[in-house]
Order: structure tokens, then C-alpha cells, then sequence
């Protein structure tokens, strides 16, 4: 486990929508390399957690600091700049482009801004270039074969993975993953998986919210566990598995629901 | 002071109008979320049938005026059967049945332009030509008679949001559409009744303007401007909104022609800027919504 | 180098077609360039950056106005006014844009129509500044840099226009740029998520295309030599979402063909219908809606796509 200072370190963060408290007082922190799986019932709070990361809700109140600055007040494009992308628990493609261009579009941070640059000589380099890391990046989450497909044909699981390529071509140093294994059929699941090391194994931050324990506890490096917007557990996976509370909380249900 | 309250009326009896119009959008924009650029051509159409049935048949008023909104509720339903509900069902994006009504925009416009020509067509005042003096308050019995009809309107449109079950599926759809499905509430049947009440609803208003600015082909869009404009000062949260909005444009509109040192061909540009002022300084309107609308 | 030869080429040929054409036909093909120019344009504004504006025409308006003012009015050198008049309409559209994208949902669109009609009004009331009701003629296109451009020549002006309309839009589609306006267009929150900062795509793309149908409206300026009210009106502004619509829009070929059918058709239904050409643009519209959402380019495409 890596011992150096935190890249992502969230305190008291709390997110109240009029008299509901959806999120109270969570703190966690997330080291380069690292993989947090982030767990708890539905409604317990790791979406609401995602979307205050991402800038797409402001916090009640609470800090998040990211490579030592302040994130809270930052909108969710300034966020994306910073090295922070996020996929999302429904797949969001954009529709009306191929499957190249819409990795493209998650690489916008990484063209150099200002129109007079289009059409300068550098701008139609820095295009091809862009293009060659977008191809190995579909390459590496395993669609090389759809590249210029249209997203329309996609199926289902394809787009899972288009969603991962996509904020990964921003070149992230911390991704945020929204249930990526969920609707997976277990082949999938298991190439996802390695997908998912290796990113990690880059040096980037991973934060993942998972249902399937079967999935995320062989995988992720640390596991925090939400329940009713509070941080009830947080520890290796196999502390996790033998924590009362949380077997409680989320495993006991989840057992019982099998 | 008597300069004054003549302009009154007549400020309010353009405001009606526009508060009609306004309601007309309303009712279809708070189910669907769909903009209707035709409404201002519902309203010619309207305006039309008045002359056709009450100017150049000689029906009876009351008649004519029956067979004309019974008229105005079934273009409305056909208006969604055509250009509305193929591309719902499609689960086309919102914007697709907003330009294919402003299609229909066109469509209604040059076909009556074929049917009646380019001439303005004079319709009959129902109550003659003469004025009417209640206390201080003096004016043309038409102006008297399109308050007395938009009063009647809004107060029913009232009744029917607040009172009525119906209505309160209407609201329900407004504020989330997928949880007033799961209630059970029939979505396309609500859609359908929004457009027909809104083609009536506006073309009651072309039927009643009709007589003091004649029916002429292109009167459609500038109605159209007006009413959205008396919207977005309402706010599309609430009924009283959009007569608000309709009584606040015409006095800005008649206080600006009658005293402002300006040109009078500028007065057309009153409910422009007063659109943009309020789509910029307050884009939900004077009158907020009861409760916020899901996204 | 072999593109930088085919535009090329394709500049000669354009510019060397009026000379078979004759006068009245070389009029009309040199306002059919014009409304290409336009529609590629607004194809980018309405199909790419997917804003639903009515503004283009009247911005369109704004350049043709504003050369003229600038010119015979305020005596400034031919030059200096359409670099004046371009200023003018980017800054005109950064007013109206930095308010109404903003806004959500369809408000933008009631924001165009309230601009467009109201400067419709600013014609009508401006004046000896506007020319009233009237408009502005009787002017004569001065001489740049001592060549006089007017009559036939004047097509080559109208020929580099279009084509180079139409290469600025296709560099900046094929960017991250054009990227963006897709990606806002398709879904704003995700293109957000990627760093993408929306509200100011689509400020950029509504004031660069705005800026376009300023340059195009300053060389329509001297095609008839008069600029009057009734011509920027709202009738053309519908009129070029139906080409783009019509003919698919998001796609440049789709916008030429577009505005290429629906320029001619009233001349070969006029000998049927006399002047009711506009119904059938409704009707058009309506069905390119209805039954073919990806316009006439997308029926092209299908029948490519099966080999005969």
C-alpha cells in the first residue's frame, strides 16, 4: 500500500436535499494506485458521494481536496481538468457520434485550448496523436473491434466499457467508476476486473461503488462502507467481510436477497 | 383620468387575448414540455372560422361559436395525432415534436392562404358595434365581452387544475411523467386532452380578437410572440400566471404607445424587450410554481 | 496537396459557371450560393451545436446593413467596414448568447425570435440610418484596391465565400471543438463530466456562426445593391432550419442539398401551385420529421449502405 500523501482526501462531508440528509460527515482519503471500493445499500449515499466529487452537486458542507486543492465550489468541467473523470451508473454515450469519437470527446482536456489552434499546423499533429491514444485505449478495454462503429450498435456491455475508455482518455489520476460490473455476465465481469488492475497498476487512483461483494472483494485494495449517508466501516477487504456492523447493515441483506 | 380608464379597458381587453394565448401553451407546455409554435396559427384558424361560419354563412353566435370551439378541440387533437404522437411513441428527443409543430405552423398558415386568399376578412361583432359604460369604466361592448369570456376561462381553468381529478393528473404528469405513469394516469390520452383544450383555448382567443383586428393569414405568429411573452412574464408554473402575464404586457404595450416619447412604430418592440429583459433577469416568471418540476 | 487542388479547382469552376449561364440565371445561382453559405452555417449552430435559434437570418441582416452603413454612411473604406461589420455581429452574438444559453430548454429559441423581430423593428424605425420601410438601394460597390468587382466577377467574391464557409466549418468540426458541440448537443452532463465546459461551446459556436451569416450578409449586400426589411424577415430565418432539417441535419452535405432543393423547387412548382411553394415546405418538413429524422443525406446513406 502506498504511504505517501493522500491525492484525494474528503472530510465531513455532508449533503442535505431540503430536510433529507443523504450524505453526513464521510471522510475518506484515496492514495495514487489505489483501489477503494465504496459499498452500502441503495440510498446509503455512494452516488450522492460520486456526484459531490464530480462537481455535478454541491456539498451542505464538508471538504474535498484533490492533489492538495480544494474541489468543493469547482464546476464539473473544471473538476475533469484537474484529472478527475467519472463514468456513469447508466451508460451516457454520446449518440450521435462513432465509438472513436466519443473517446475523443472524454480526451477534450487534453488538446490545447483556444480556436486560433485549429487551425494552426500543430493542431492537425496534435489530432492524429489524439486519435492514436484514443485507439489504444479502446484497444485496452477490449473494443477494438467496434472502434468506428456507430454507439447506437453497442450492446449493452460494450457500453460499460466505452464508459471506462471514455474518462480515461482525459487521463485521469483519479476515476471515478459508478457500478461498472453491474448487468455484466461473469466473462465480462472477470475481463473487467483485470481492466481495472491495470489502470490502477498506472499509477491512477480508482473509486469504485459496487453491489456485487463477489466482484469488488478480491479486487479492490480498501473497501468503505455507507449506510444511511454515514461511514460505518472502513478497512482491507477481509476486515470488511468480518465486520459486524456491516454485515448488519449491507451483507446480511444482500445474503438474504440471494 | 377618463383618457386614463378608456385605455384601461381596451389595455385589458388586449391583455385577455394574450393571457388566453398564454393559457393555451400552458396547458400543453406543463404536461409535455412541449413548446407550440402553432398556437398563434390556431388561433388564425379561429379567427377564420369566425368569419367563415358567423361572417359569411350568418350563423347565430351562439352557434357558430359552439360549432367553432367543438372545431378548434378536434385540429387540436389531430395537430398531436399528426406531428406529435408518431414521434412520442418513437421516444424521439423533445425537440422533434417542437419542430414538427412549427412544420404545422406552415402548414396552417399557407392553407389558409389557399382557402381564403391574402385579404384581411372582417368578422361580425356579436354584440354590435356599440359601448358600454359601467360606472367610470367605458368601452366597446367587444372589449367587455373578451374580458367576461377570458374571466369565465380562467376561472374554469382554475376550478378544473384545483377541483377536478382530471386536473390533478394533469399536475401530476407536469411534475414527473414516469411517476404519474406508474400512478396509472394514461400519458397519451393527457397529451391528447392538452392539445385539444389548448386549440380551443386559442382559438376562442382569435375568435374574439377577430373582430377588431380582422382575420388575416399572417396574424398567427405575432399572437404567438405575444402570448409566450405574457408566459414567460407569468411564469409557466401556474394558471393566473399567463393572465397576469397577457393584462401586464398590454398595459406595458398601451402606456408605452399612448405616453412614451418614442416612435410609434417601436411599441412593437415592447414585448420584445420585455422578453428578453425577463428570460434574462427571471426566467421562471413572476408567479412560481407550487412545486419545482423533476428534471 | 491533393485537397488543397480539388478546392481549388472546385473555386474555378464555381466562379466560371455564370459565364454560360447568362444574366438571370447567373442572379439566381449566385443567391443559391449565398443560402448554401447560410445553411452551412446554421447546420453548424443547429445540427452540430444542436441550439435551436432563429437568429441566423437576422444576423445575416446585421452584416448586410452594417457594410452598407458603414460604407456610404460613415465613409469608411470597404476593408475596414466588413472588419467592423464581423466585430459587430460576433459582439451582437456574445449580447444575445452570454443571456440565453444560460437558459434552459427551448428558451433560447423564443430569446432568437424576440431578437430577429426586433430587428425588424430597428429596420422599420431606424430612419435615414436604416432607410425605413424602404431599406438602403441605389448604392454602387466601391472599387478594392482599384479592381472593380461588381457584375460577373462578383461571383468569384461569392464562390471563395461559400468554399470557405464551408472549409472553416469542416476544420472546426473535425476538432475537439466540433467534438464538443456533438457531445454538448447529444448529452450535456456527460460532456461536463469529460471537462468539457458547456455553456461556454455553445456561446463560441453561436457567435462564430453568427459572425459567418454576417460575412455572408455583407456579400449579399452587393448582390442587388439594396438591403430592405422584408428580406431579413422571419419567413427566410424557418425557411433555412427547413433546408437543414430537409436535408439532414449535423451533416454539410446535408445542409448544400437541403438549401439547394428547397432554393429551386418553388421555380419548378411555381407553373403548378403559383406562389403556395411555402405550404409545401410545411408539409416537407413535417414528413422529414415524421419519416426520415436523418433528412434526405440519411436516404442516401441507406442506399449506399445496400449495394445495389
Amino acid at each position: 500500500m502506498p504511504s505517501s500523501a493522500a491525492l484525494l482526501e474528503v472530510s465531513a462531508l455532508t449533503k442535505r436535499f431540503g430536510g433529507l440528509t443523504a450524505l453526513s460527515e464521510v471522510d475518506f482519503r484515496l492514495h495514487e494506485g489505489e483501489i477503494l471500493g465504496l459499498i452500502g445499500p441503495n440510498g446509503a449515499g455512494k452516488t450522492t458521494t460520486f456526484s459531490l466529487i464530480a462537481g455535478a452537486l454541491a456539498p451542505s458542507s464538508g471538504s474535498i481536496r484533490f492533489a492538495g486543492e480544494q474541489m468543493v465550489g469547482l464546476a464539473p468541467h473544471a473538476i475533469a481538468a484537474r484529472g478527475v473523470l467519472r463514468t456513469f451508473q447508466h451508460n451516457r454515450p454520446f449518440a450521435g457520434m462513432p465509438v472513436l469519437d466519443n473517446v475523443l470527446v472524454g480526451a477534450h482536456t487534453r488538446f490545447r485550448q483556444g480556436l486560433w489552434r485549429i487551425f494552426s499546423g500543430s493542431a492537425a499533429r496534435e489530432e492524429q496523436e489524439g486519435r492514436q491514444r484514443a485507439e489504444a485505449l479502446i484497444d485496452f478495454v477490449g473494443l477494438g473491434e467496434a472502434r468506428n462503429a456507430d454507439v447506437g450498435t453497442l450492446s449493452f456491455g460494450q457500453g460499460r466499457l466505452l464508459e471506462i475508455a471514455r474518462a480515461l482518455a482525459g487521463e485521469p489520476r483519479l476515476i471515478l467508476l459508478d457500478e461498472p460490473a453491474a448487468g455484466l455476465t461473469p466473462a465480462e465481469c472477470e475481463r473487467l476486473a483485470e481492466i481495472i488492475r491495470g489502470i490502477a497498476a498506472r499509477g491512477i487512483a480508482v473509486l469504485l461503488i459496487e453491489h456485487d461483494m463477489r466482484f469488488l472483494l478480491p479486487l479492490a485494495h480498501r473497501i468503505a462502507v455507507l449506510n444511511f449517508g454515514r461511514k460505518i466501516a472502513d478497512g482491507l477487504p477481509e476486515e470488511i467481510r468480518g465486520d459486524r456492523a456491516v454485515r448488519d447493515a449491507y451483507l446480511g441483506e444482500h445474503a438474504a436477497r440471494r | 383620468m377618463q383618457d386614463f380608464l378608456e385605455l384601461a379597458v381596451s389595455a385589458a381587453a388586449s391583455g385577455c387575448i394574450y393571457g388566453l394565448i398564454a393559457l393555451a401553451y400552458l396547458l400543453v407546455l406543463r404536461p409535455t414540455g412541449i413548446i407550440n409554435f402553432a398556437i398563434g396559427e390556431w388561433a388564425m384558424v379561429g379567427a377564420f372560422a369566425g368569419y367563415l361560419l358567423l361572417g359569411y354563412l350568418h350563423w347565430r353566435y351562439p352557434l357558430g361559436a359552439a360549432a367553432i370551439l367543438l372545431f378548434m378541440l378536434l385540429l387540436g387533437w389531430a395537430t398531436e395525432r399528426i406531428a406529435v404522437r408518431p414521434l412520442v411513441e418513437r421516444g424521439a428527443p423533445l425537440l422533434a415534436p417542437v419542430l414538427a409543430l412549427l412544420g404545422m405552423l406552415v402548414v396552417f398558415r399557407e392553407s389558409i392562404s389557399v382557402l381564403f386568399g391574402p385579404d384581411p376578412r372582417q368578422v361580425p361583432y356579436p354584440l354590435g358595434f356599440g359601448r358600454l359604460e359601467l360606472g367610470p369604466l367605458v368601452g366597446s361592448y367587444q372589449n367587455f365581452l373578451m374580458i367576461g369570456v377570458t374571466a369565465a376561462v380562467f376561472i374554469a381553468a382554475w376550478l378544473f387544475f384545483e377541483r377536478t381529478v382530471w386536473g390533478k393528473s394533469f399536475e401530476a404528469v407536469a411534475i414527473d411523467r414516469r411517476a404519474a405513469a406508474l400512478m396509472g394516469i394514461d400519458l397519451s390520452r393527457v397529451t391528447a386532452v392538452s392539445f385539444a383544450a389548448g386549440s380551443a383555448v386559442a382559438g376562442l382567443a382569435g375568435l374574439l380578437a377577430a373582430p377588431n383586428i380582422s382575420a388575416h393569414f399572417l396574424m398567427g405568429v405575432p399572437l404567438a410572440i405575444q402570448g409566450f411573452t405574457a408566459l414567460v412574464i407569468g411564469g409557466v408554473g401556474r394558471v393566473e400566471g399567463a393572465l397576469l402575464g397577457g393584462l401586464l404586457l398590454a398595459f406595458a404595450e398601451e402606456l408605452t404607445v399612448r405616453y412614451a416619447p418614442i416612435p410609434p412604430g417601436y411599441a412593437q418592440g415592447v414585448p420584445l424587450i420585455l422578453l428578453m429583459i425577463f428570460l434574462v433577469v427571471r426566467p421562471k416568471g413572476l408567479l412560481r410554481a407550487p412545486e419545482a418540476r423533476a428534471a | 496537396m491533393r485537397t488543397w487542388a480539388a478546392w481549388v479547382g472546385a473555386a474555378l469552376l464555381m466562379s466560371a459557371l455564370p459565364f454560360v449561364l447568362g444574366e438571370y440565371h447567373g442572379d439566381l445561382y449566385r443567391k443559391l450560393l449565398l443560402w448554401i453559405a447560410l445553411a452551412l452555417s446554421y447546420n453548424f449552430l443547429f445540427g452540430i451545436s444542436g441550439q435551436v435559434a432563429f437568429s441566423h437570418f437576422a444576423f445575416y441582416g446585421v452584416g448586410a446593413y452594417a457594410v452598407v452603413i458603414l460604407v456610404f454612411q460613415a465613409g469608411l473604406p470597404l476593408p475596414l467596414a466588413v472588419l467592423a461589420g464581423v466585430a459587430l455581429c460576433a459582439l451582437l452574438a456574445l449580447a444575445v448568447a452570454l443571456p440565453a444559453t444560460r437558459l434552459e430548454g427551448f428558451y433560447l429559441a423564443l430569446a432568437t425570435l424576440a431578437f430577429a423581430q426586433l430587428f425588424i423593428v430597428v429596420l422599420n424605425e431606424g430612419g435615414a440610418l436604416t432607410g425605413g420601410t424602404g431599406g438602403l438601394a441605389n448604392y454602387r460597390m466601391p472599387k478594392v484596391a482599384g479592381v472593380d468587382l461588381s457584375g460577373r466577377p462578383y461571383t468569384a467574391v461569392i464562390v471563395l465565400l461559400v468554399l470557405g464557409t464551408a472549409a472553416l466549418l469542416r476544420r472546426l468540426d473535425r476538432s475537439w471543438f466540433g467534438r464538443a458541440c456533438r457531445a454538448v448537443r447529444d448529452n450535456p452532463e456527460a460532456a461536463a463530466a469529460m471537462g468539457v465546459n458547456v455553456a461556454r461551446t455553445k456561446v463560441v459556436a453561436f457567435a462564430v456562426t453568427s459572425a459567418l451569416a454576417g460575412v455572408a450578409g455583407m456579400a449579399y449586400a452587393f448582390v442587388d445593391n439594396t438591403v430592405n426589411p422584408p428580406i431579413f424577415g422571419l419567413e427566410n430565418a424557418f425557411l433555412l432550419l427547413f433546408m437543414v432539417i430537409i436535408g439532414g441535419a449535423g451533416r454539410d452535405a446535408g445542409a448544400v442539398i437541403g438549401a439547394v432543393l428547397l432554393y429551386l423547387l418553388p421555380f419548378v412548382l411555381s407553373p403548378l401551385i403559383g406562389h403556395h411553394h411555402a405550404l409545401v415546405f410545411g408539409v416537407l418538413m413535417v414528413a422529414a420529421i415524421l419519416l426520415q429524422p436523418r433528412g434526405l443525406i440519411g436516404i442516401y446513406d441507406a442506399l449506399k449502405r445496400r449495394p445495389a
